[in-house]
């Protein structure tokens, strides 16, 4: 039989080969910020919070930072303490957008009928005690959340939502039911000027026609109230009339922002540019329509006919209501929670219930980025040369330098293969370059102590092949283990204790890369050896 | 070459406890080994172009243009690039707004109106002399917050477009910019302390689990503690502040030196063939392959390191090669020693 059948050594480090060549090939590998470019934010908060509040805080920042998850920045929580985000971003102004946001509370408005009805800063209080929850009615869930306004706002939205509700029919008991006016809420409204194509117009209208229940837009939604409730300058582009030049010249008066829908690019994006314009190009998000993302627009309320004061017929005479409470209805308890939490941000502008104290960050330039990713490889290329060269020096023996540079190879081709699966997708940053760099080294190590042990030891020859190896095998699991030992503690404490996430990668690498040698190939590489041994043994 | 050691075990000791000395005044005295920004807060710009930086320029632009202070800059240069290693702290202006900005938010929270305001008031002021009045504190903290975005934003854009200009950098210049807060800096700190810590106690346990005595142990983790001192040494020296690279790097020294300990100790203890001394000297010889092997390796990323001017790389070749010029001191004169008296003394008895 073929001795690379016949020893499961070789059958199972050659499937790892196979596993980790077709993930690398199909998969990829995954690549951190070292090596694309981008930037590391760590953010502190003023006082350690419990992990429900963390993560509820992680929540709201990532809602504020990047809303349509468009830019794939990456938040996690670390220990009670502090938020780590890693963004792709890198320009200057950019960054400096994200800090503020992370920093500061949100912009938030709610508008009717084209008006400003209310802003966040207006808002006294959210009550999250008296009347705050879910209750259940029927088989639904309903929530409520009530807020304070101040003195002036609660008059400001008496007059405007007066008599915003009108009696459309009337029930058994001859009490008339309403139809009232919707309010729309923002955060964060741009201040730019907008510009959507024709098409993207027709079909924002229709999905927002049809309503988005997951995202809380009713059926029924018209793109023209949106728009109107945004206050926004927004320009619906047609190819027949073009821009037209007078407009743009009134609007870079207020701002030099312009955020175009994608299918409009180039061509428009270079006309702003020439009229003195910063543009942006938005991609149309799939679950939402276009313009309810770009105007950040976030919920739909119905006023109700218990506050537009229907009862009297002058102004004079209505009740001004301080406290003011929004509800609805939903499916689950669940759902019906998540919806009122997700109201209570957005009424207190997004601001994080514990400030934060301390943002640090680094930035890597992509171009930075991808030669150091060129220069590790030409460096590992060099550095396995060199081992190569000192091992056939050493040995001179070709049949025996040949395994050991398969087996150094393949090691760190499993490592990565492994790293890169989907379940794993460890991204290889600079620090797990060094992990693999430590795996290959010590996996030379292993090596050596393998054929040194068989081959090199004269005064061993009473030995029967079993002891030596027996030997070798201790020695080497030993020192892997010692390895384990070593970074397992980064292991368990990087996702609770600031600054050690970043040698996460390092010490996966390692561990993985330990494990690897030991379990699979120094197994089939101490088998070759035997082999060669064996053989050299009858020619003798 | 057979056996080395045997009536030379003592004397040898001489030659560890000599270098210790050096490798002490080194890491402790001169140049001492420092702590890098990441573990005491701090702000870093490193610049990477294709012309020649000099220290005393990028100070002076700094210092005047940007009201800086504590500005130090040193420069690197390899055959392919130049670099710059800019340290700074942020302007008093700034500092100063960031403390009254996160008091006014504190405030809020308390319901202490007036104060917040106040707090608000004070850093707009303070930052841009501007005096302001509100009577809503949460318009005047996002107002205050507003003011310090801007300055920020300023400052980040024209901190790179000024170098550049100035310096004449070229189009093909890189930065790289880090920002950390001395909190964060003391935290990260305290995380890695708390690590080395918690790594050496599993380390013995390891060790001590696979041999199950007391002395040999000893032997392997007095030879760790030796290595991890000459990679101190190897970093002062090289002027590589102490960083969770570094940290990270030093395990790594830990990790290697281990492996040729534990061969070396498997053999003086588990082996019956041969004398003492002679199989220390043959381990000796698979130690030294083994050490060499990986030097050779370090040495070639070294070079190219140095040649493409890769810091993390070079940095993290440096301390490893000290660390294993120290491992191989440390097993192969100090544990030998240690192992052989160990085996006599059991021979004896």
């Amino acid at each position: 039989m073929n001795p690379l059948i016949k020893h499961w050594q070789f059958t199972l480090a050659g499937i790892f080969i196979i596993v980790a060549l077709f993930s690398i090939i199909f998969y990829g590998v995954s690549l951190g910020i070292d090596f694309k470019g981008g930037t590391l934010y760590q953010i502190e908060l003023q006082k350690e919070v419990t992990p429900a509040e963390i993560s509820k805080i992680t929540n709201i920042i990532q809602q504020r930072i990047d809303p349509s998850g468009l830019r794939g920045d990456v938040l996690s929580p670390v220990g009670g303490k502090y938020i780590m985000i890693q963004t792709a971003e890198t320009n200057p102004t950019e960054l400096e957008k994200i800090e503020s946001r992370i920093r500061q509370q949100g912009k938030f408005e709610a508008a009717l009928n084209g008006e400003l009805l209310f802003t966040g800063d207006e808002i006294r209080k959210v009550q999250r005690k008296d009347g705050y929850g879910v209750s259940k009615i029927g088989t639904q869930y309903e929530w409520v959340l009530p807020f304070i306004l101040d003195e002036k706002a609660a008059k400001t939205f008496a007059q405007k939502t007066f008599h915003q509700c009108n009696a459309i029919s009337f029930n058994t008991q001859g009490r008339p039911i309403y139809d009232c006016e919707r309010t729309i809420f923002f955060l964060d409204k741009p201040n730019a000027l907008v510009i959507i194509s024709e098409d993207q117009y027709d079909l924002d209208s229709e999905e927002l026609n049809l309503g988005n229940n997951k995202a809380n837009i009713p059926q029924g939604t018209s793109i023209e109230e949106v728009i109107e409730d945004s206050r926004v300058n927004v320009i619906i582009y047609d190819d027949l009339n073009g821009l037209d030049q007078e407009t743009l010249s009134t609007v870079l008066k207020i701002t030099d922002q312009a955020i175009i829908s994608s299918d409009l690019a180039p061509k428009i994006a270079n006309d702003l540019n020439a009229a003195g314009f910063i543009v942006s190009i938005i991609e149309p998000n799939e679950s939402l329509p276009w313009i309810w993302t770009v105007l950040n627009a976030k919920q739909i309320i119905r006023l109700s006919e218990g506050i537009t004061n229907e009862d009297v017929a002058d102004f004079s005479q209505a009740k001004i209501f301080a406290q003011l409470s929004i509800s609805g209805t939903r499916e689950t308890a669940e759902i019906a929670f998540n919806d009122l939490e997700e109201l209570a941000i957005l009424l207190e502008s997004g601001s994080l219930p514990t400030p934060v104290k301390s943002i640090s960050k680094e930035t890597i330039s992509p171009a930075l980025g991808k030669s150091f990713f060129n220069d590790i490889l030409l460096m590992g290329l060099i550095a396995l040369l060199t081992v190569a060269a000192v091992i056939v020096i050493r040995y001179k023996k070709i049949s025996l330098a040949i395994p050991i540079f398969a087996t150094v190879l393949s090691e760190p081709l499993i490592l990565i293969g492994i790293l890169s699966l989907p379940f794993i997708r460890q991204p290889l940053d600079l620090a797990a370059f060094a992990g693999i760099i430590a795996a290959i080294g010590a996996g030379v190590d292993s090596e050596i102590v393998i054929v040194d042990e068989i081959f090199g030891r004269k005064k061993k020859e009473n030995y029967s092949l079993i002891q030596k190896l027996k030997e070798g095998l201790f020695i080497i699991t030993t020192s892997a283990l010692t390895i384990i030992a070593v970074m397992g503690s980064i292991v368990l404490f990087s996702r609770s204790m600031p600054g050690l996430s970043n040698l996460y990668g390092f010490a996966v690498a390692t561990i993985l890369g330990a494990l690897i040698g030991v379990l699979v190939t120094r197994p089939a590489f101490t088998k070759i050896v035997e082999i060669v041994f064996e053989k050299t043994e009858r020619k003798n | 070459m057979n056996d080395i050691y045997t009536n030379n075990y003592k004397k040898i000791l001489i030659i560890p406890i000599l270098a210790l000395i050096p490798l002490l005044f080194f890491s402790m005295i001169s140049p001492g080994l420092k702590l890098g920004i990441e573990l005491t807060g701090g702000n870093v710009l490193i610049i990477r172009s294709e012309n020649e930086l000099l220290a005393s320029d990028i100070e002076e632009i700094l210092t005047s243009d940007f009201d800086l202070s504590n500005v130090k800059v040193s420069t690197i240069n390899s055959p392919n690039s130049h670099g710059a290693y800019i340290e700074y702290s942020k302007s008093e202006k700034v500092l100063a707004t960031e403390e009254l900005i996160s008091n006014a938010q504190l405030l809020i929270d308390e319901e202490k109106d007036a104060e917040s305001i106040a707090a608000s008031v004070l850093a707009i002021k303070t930052l841009t002399g501007k005096e302001l009045s509100f009577d809503n504190p949460k318009t005047a903290l996002i107002a205050a917050q507003d003011e310090l975005g801007i300055e920020n934003e300023a400052f980040a854009k024209s901190l790179q477009t000024v170098l550049s200009q100035k310096l004449d950098l070229g189009e093909n210049a890189e930065f790289q910019r880090r920002e950390v807060s001395p909190t964060l800096g003391k935290a990260s700190l305290d995380s890695g302390i708390f690590i080395v810590l918690i790594s050496f106690i599993f380390l013995v346990i390891v060790i001590f689990i696979s041999f199950r005595q007391l002395i040999p142990t000893v032997g392997i983790v007095q030879a760790m503690i030796y290595d991890v001192i000459a990679a101190c040494a190897g970093m002062a020296l090289f002027n590589i502040p102490f960083s969770l690279l570094t940290l990270s790097t030093i395990l790594m020294v830990i990790g290697y030196s281990v492996d040729t300990d534990i061969m070396l100790t498997s053999r003086m203890l588990k082996d019956k063939e041969g004398t003492a001394g002679e199989r220390a000297t043959e381990s000796m010889k698979t130690g030294l392959t083994m050490t060499g092997t990986t030097m050779a390796a370090l040495i070639s990323m070294l070079i190219v390191s140095y040649i493409y001017h890769i810091d993390v790389i070079f940095q993290v070749a440096i301390i490893l090669f000290s660390g294993l010029i120290g491992d191989t001191v440390s097993t192969w004169t100090t544990n030998v020693s240690i192992l052989m008296w160990f085996v006599e003394r059991k021979a004896k008895k």
